[in-house]
């Protein structure tokens, strides 16, 4: 570790693992309110978005694990019964995953330094942009 | 959305019954903004007034939330013309944002001091209690409160003999309602309090 202390690390960590289950807990609720035929659209994009991000969590608990900790969560989430269209289900989902983006580059500014973690959230960026290019692709009119 | 002159508490429904009392707790479901809301726009003001930008991380990070968090938050707010984003995606408040922000931050110093200095709340709890309602009390209440402070203010010998009387009639509570010019059949006092709070499970 050159810039970083190991507990930071693991904060920073700490935070990923909150913004993976989190984004989640939002791609199983909205794909459970989406209505009709518009869940035969986005209905497997969804649960595909779901499964990553439970991997994704999965590493980062991984990687707290190896630093010695246990990994931390903390989130606040209050999901309403409103029904939703397959636009406005992509439009939320590609809402979670600039905010996950974001998350990725800005934890790569903090872990400067320390090569393994850059190299992982390097390509964490990659394929949380490659998700974002592919749902404002799916959302052009 | 209305102006910055009518007010934010409350939007109004036409068809709302005449009688309040029924629908008072719908009130609060009608209420502009959350409480959540309100904290995000008061994040967004005070990272503008330290730092000079507010972006979604800095407002997670003050919040102690995450991104995805405060991004979705933020929509509605977008929506409603509260906030605004810049292409370096940084937040800033519009007109009618910071009007908002202004009145609930008056708010919260209104009954900041009212809790404190003329109910007697300790400063800590004083300043809890008027964070929780500042987003949720009409204008109306707040400038009865900040009439009463006026008149408090105007003359402080004058408010000191009227804060001493009534803490001394506060303080004198015998628990006795058949006596009480304020209690009925129970005891105020003694209903005021909540059974004590389940103790919180370990987490494992």
């Amino acid at each position: 570790m050159t810039t970083l202390k190991k507990t930071d690390v693991i904060q920073e960590l700490n935070r990923l693992y909150a913004e993976e289950i989190e984004a989640a807990l939002r791609y199983f609720h909205l794909l459970h309110a989406v209505r009709g035929l518009d869940l035969l659209l986005v209905g497997p994009k969804l649960k595909e978005a779901h499964r990553e991000t439970i991997e994704h969590a999965e590493v980062i608990a991984r990687k707290i694990r190896t630093l010695g900790g246990v990994p931390m969560l903390r989130v606040s989430l209050e999901l309403d019964a409103t029904p939703v269209d397959g636009r406005q289900a992509l439009e939320l989902a590609l809402t979670v995953e600039e905010a996950a983006l974001e998350a990725y580059q800005d934890c790569l500014r903090r872990v400067e330094g320390d090569v393994g973690l850059e190299d992982f959230i390097r390509q964490q960026i990659a394929v949380e942009s490659e998700h974002v290019a592919e749902l404002k692709q799916l959302l052009l009119d | 959305m209305p102006g910055a002159g009518a007010g934010y508490n409350v939007r109004v429904d036409a068809n709302r019954p005449s009688s309040t009392a029924p629908v008072t707790w719908k009130e609060f479901d009608q209420n502009v903004i959350s409480h959540s809301a309100a904290h995000h726009l008061m994040a967004i003001d005070d990272l503008i007034g330290t730092l000079g930008y507010a972006r979604v991380s800095d407002i997670a990070r003050r919040l102690g939330i995450t991104r995805g968090s405060v991004s979705i938050s933020l929509q509605p707010l977008k929506k409603a013309g509260l906030v605004t984003q810049d292409e370096n995606r940084h937040l800033r408040l519009s007109e009618a944002g910071r009007s908002l922000v202004g009145s609930i931050k008056t708010k919260r110093l209104l009954l900041r001091r009212l809790l404190a200095e003329v109910l007697g709340v300790g400063g800590a709890q004083a300043e809890i209690d008027a964070c929780k309602i500042e987003h949720l009390v009409s204008n109306e209440t707040a400038h009865r409160v900040l009439a009463l402070l006026r008149f408090l203010d105007e003359d402080p010998e004058r408010a000191e003999r009227l804060l001493a009387d009534w803490r001394l009639a506060g303080a004198s509570c015998r628990h006795a309602p058949e006596t009480c010019p304020s209690c009925a059949s129970e005891c105020l006092a003694s209903l005021v309090e909540s059974p004590p709070t389940a103790p919180k499970r370990k987490t494992p």
